[in-house]
């Protein structure tokens, strides 16, 4: 009785599968839990990778890699981030297509192998730069395929490194998927960033203040082009909204339901998710939490308020509608928690 | 319909391989399932659960505070679990099996697939799936196995 | 090469000369069109539009696995990495050895001036003992490492490791032949070169060269 387009499998398997689909040639990798199986996964899968001896090497071949016109990426987590953030960076300034999967782990240190949402800010505006990446937030397994298959797209077809944020709960989680129900997308073609005989000649540092400020703007006009080719977001029943929820990743899985729970007591709750944090879609949160039946916003995390900052640094300063947080750092929140805890704020 | 069931024990029991099947059954059976592990940091030794949920509709998140139903087999899972336990939640506690596992003599490496039998009763019960999907899964993933018969041997005492 | 680019280094800086070796190497094994030199960050990035070669800068101490990078994306290119005492044997430590270890064909260049240069001459693992610099004022406590020496160990057999200075061209020519060879081969190769480093050493003229050659009591030039 089983549906032969339908598979029972992890999410660290739908990361690997969609990274194989994207055309991906090769993985730079180094193990920490809960990202390693992303690597050994990719390798059951008999592609290309090599495991180096820490993830500033890893995250440095992987820039070589695409250099060269390999579509090279990366997974890690946590303190492994950190030090992946390092190679990021230099993609930062370069305009390489780095792809990378952070799965957020507790933090900071060591913290859990576990589960987070504390890892935001380290991929959105990580390193010494000003956040010129694609940052990717992914809801459920069959979002995190095709939010990598957007990223590897998006990395190459831009050229600015590109993040899919996930966490343990989502690579560990075992779900069915029909995967009819999977788009197949066609793939944007990596190219030699240096190519043979072309004499190139590229620098990462800049001699003076001048130099730098106007390569950063040049890359800031480019990211703000793209913006609302890439800026995106779900909103649910914000039409006659009172309070909006706003949530992404796995805590949005269980907002949804939280919602769904509320509506039927009759609470005007809608949901705005933001399915990219860079660029954000400020575009619908603007006119979601301006709506005019909005009484409040609700911002709910499994971190102390990095959501939040990105929130209300990409609203409009003038909607001037009340904030209010649910905040469990590094703790998964379960839809019953998340619905007596709303029923305790809502105005 | 929703069912949610939670499995504690300890690190290298058996309880992903419990969790495993039951999923598989439920899968094979044309039913929703999630299923997510959660282990502390020792390879060995620690508390393992797996949150497993069962529905006719698609599941969207894979943890919940409530079960309807818990498998404990051992001290460690018991404390691990507290949380999870309900007014309404149905135990299926090691510690009321003492007596059957010493005078079926299970040893302690095939609590696991004593335990899954307990479980095909009472998903059976409740109207989930019935043994036989169990069994048939079960025989699946073990009937490879050098010592099947014996494993089999287990699952039907 | 243009004579309209101004030369960005030091008076006296060892690095022109090992830089424009090397392309007269890269001109007679005509591989110029396949290289690409990778730039550490700290004296080395001043060549980033030095020769007429694909090149470009890393990050300080990451030169080796960029590199290798690159390389295990296009295997028949001729992959350089141009990096100093400090991006090699400090911060880039785990990554050379590591590289080393695995045997990647890639070539490493280590311009030693046993300082750090671009920062203004603090110690590196290679700076003598007692050697004084701002960060070791009242002397070097530490030894130096010789690196060639301490890679052997790990290195394939069919590696190239080797030393040479930057006032001896023939060898310097000699030796980054044979590492391009030897990553041809498919194998691993580091040439440490002695450099010239008059702003740090505050040395003049043949003060210059004599500091340099007696780096060489320490700094033994040849292969291992």
């Amino acid at each position: 009785m089983v549906d032969a387009n339908k598979k029972f499998i992890t999410g660290a398997d739908m990361a690997v599968k969609a990274a194989i689909d994207a055309g991906a040639q090769m993985m730079y990798g180094y193990p920490i839990t809960p990202a390693t199986e992303i690597f050994t996964g990719w390798i059951k899968n008999k592609q290309n990778f090599l495991q180096t001896e820490d993830e500033i090497s890893a995250g440095f071949a992987v820039c070589g890699g695409v250099l060269a016109g390999q579509k090279a990426f990366s997974a890690s987590s946590g303190p492994g981030h950190v030090l992946m953030q390092d190679g990021f960076i230099m993609a930062e300034g370069m305009r390489l297509p780095f792809v990378l999967f952070a799965a957020q782990r507790g933090g900071p240190s060591s913290g859990t192998v576990i589960y987070s949402q504390q890892e935001v800010m380290l991929a959105c505006y990580g390193g010494n730069g000003e956040g010129m990446r694609l940052v990717y937030s992914p809801s459920g397994p069959e979002e995190l395929y095709a939010l990598t298959r957007r990223a590897f797209n998006e990395a190459w077809k831009y050229r600015f490194p590109a993040i899919v944020l996930t966490d343990g709960y989502t690579l560990k989680e075992k779900s069915i998927v029909d995967f009819s129900l999977i788009n197949d997308v066609e793939n944007f073609p990596a190219y030699p960033l240096v190519a043979e005989g072309q004499n190139i000649h590229w620098p990462n540092i800049f001699t003076s203040e001048e130099e730098l400020n106007h390569e950063l703007n040049l890359a800031k006009a480019d990211f703000d082009k793209i913006t609302p080719l890439v800026a995106t977001s779900e909103i649910i029943q914000t039409d006659d909204a009172e309070v909006i929820l706003i949530a992404h990743g796995i805590v949005a899985v269980a907002a949804k339901e939280a919602l769904a729970k509320l509506r039927l007591e009759n609470q005007k709750v809608g949901l705005f998710r933001p399915i990219t944090l860079r660029p954000f879609d400020k575009v619908t949160l603007d006119k979601t939490v301006g709506g005019k039946n909005v009484k409040q916003v609700i911002v709910i995390e499994s971190s102390f308020g990095q959501l939040a900052r990105l929130v209300k640094d990409s609203m409009d300063t003038t909607l001037g509608k009340p904030f209010n947080y649910i905040q469990y750092p590094a703790l998964g929140i379960e839809i019953e928690e998340m619905v007596s805890e709303i029923k305790k704020i809502i105005i | 319909m929703i069912y949610k069931v939670l499995l504690a024990g300890d690190g290298g029991q058996g309880v992903q391989t419990i969790a495993d099947l039951i999923c598989r059954a439920a899968f094979k059976k044309g039913l929703e399932v999630t299923e997510i592990p959660n282990y502390g940091l020792e390879q060995r030794g620690g508390a393992s659960l797996s949150f497993v949920q069962i529905s006719d509709t698609k599941i969207g998140y894979p943890k919940f505070s409530c079960a309807d139903l818990m498998l404990i087999i051992s001290n460690q899972g018991r404390e691990r679990s507290l949380a999870q336990k309900g007014a309404n939640t149905q135990i299926i506690d090691i510690k009321d099996f003492k007596d059957e596992l010493e005078a079926k003599k299970i040893s302690s490496q095939n609590i696991n697939i004593f335990f899954l039998k307990v479980l095909a009763s009472f998903f059976e019960e409740n109207g989930i799936f019935n043994k036989v999907d169990l069994e048939q899964v079960f025989e699946e993933k073990f009937g490879k196995k050098e010592n099947w018969l014996e494993i089999k041997d287990i699952f039907n005492k | 090469m243009s004579d309209l680019i101004p030369v960005k280094f030091c008076n006296g800086c060892g690095y022109p000369i090992i830089l424009m070796l090397l392309n007269k190497i890269l001109k007679e094994m005509d591989l110029t069109s396949q290289t690409v030199l990778g730039l550490d960050i700290g004296c080395s990035l001043l060549a980033v539009n030095f020769l007429p070669v694909n090149t470009f800068q890393t990050h300080h101490g990451r030169v080796t696995p960029t590199m290798m990078g690159f390389k295990r994306a296009r295997p028949n290119s001729i992959c350089i990495g141009c990096t100093g005492d400090g991006g090699a044997y400090a911060i880039g430590l785990q990554g050379l050895a590591h590289a080393i270890k695995r045997d990647e064909p890639i070539t490493v260049i280590v311009v030693n001036n046993t300082v750090y240069g671009m920062t203004g001459g603090q110690v590196t693992p290679t700076s003598l003992h007692q050697q004084k610099t701002e960060t070791s004022p009242e002397g070097n406590i530490d030894h130096p490492l010789l690196g060639p020496e301490f890679f052997k160990p790990i290195a394939h057999k069919d590696a190239f490791l080797a030393r040479t200075a930057a006032n001896d061209p023939k060898q310097i020519q000699e030796f980054l032949t044979k590492a391009i060879e030897t990553q041809q081969a498919g194998h691993f190769s580091l040439v440490e070169i002695l450099s010239f480093c008059p702003t740090h050493w505050k040395t003049k003229g043949v003060e210059t060269i004599n500091y340099l050659n007696n780096l060489k009591e320490t700094f033994k030039p040849g292969t291992l």
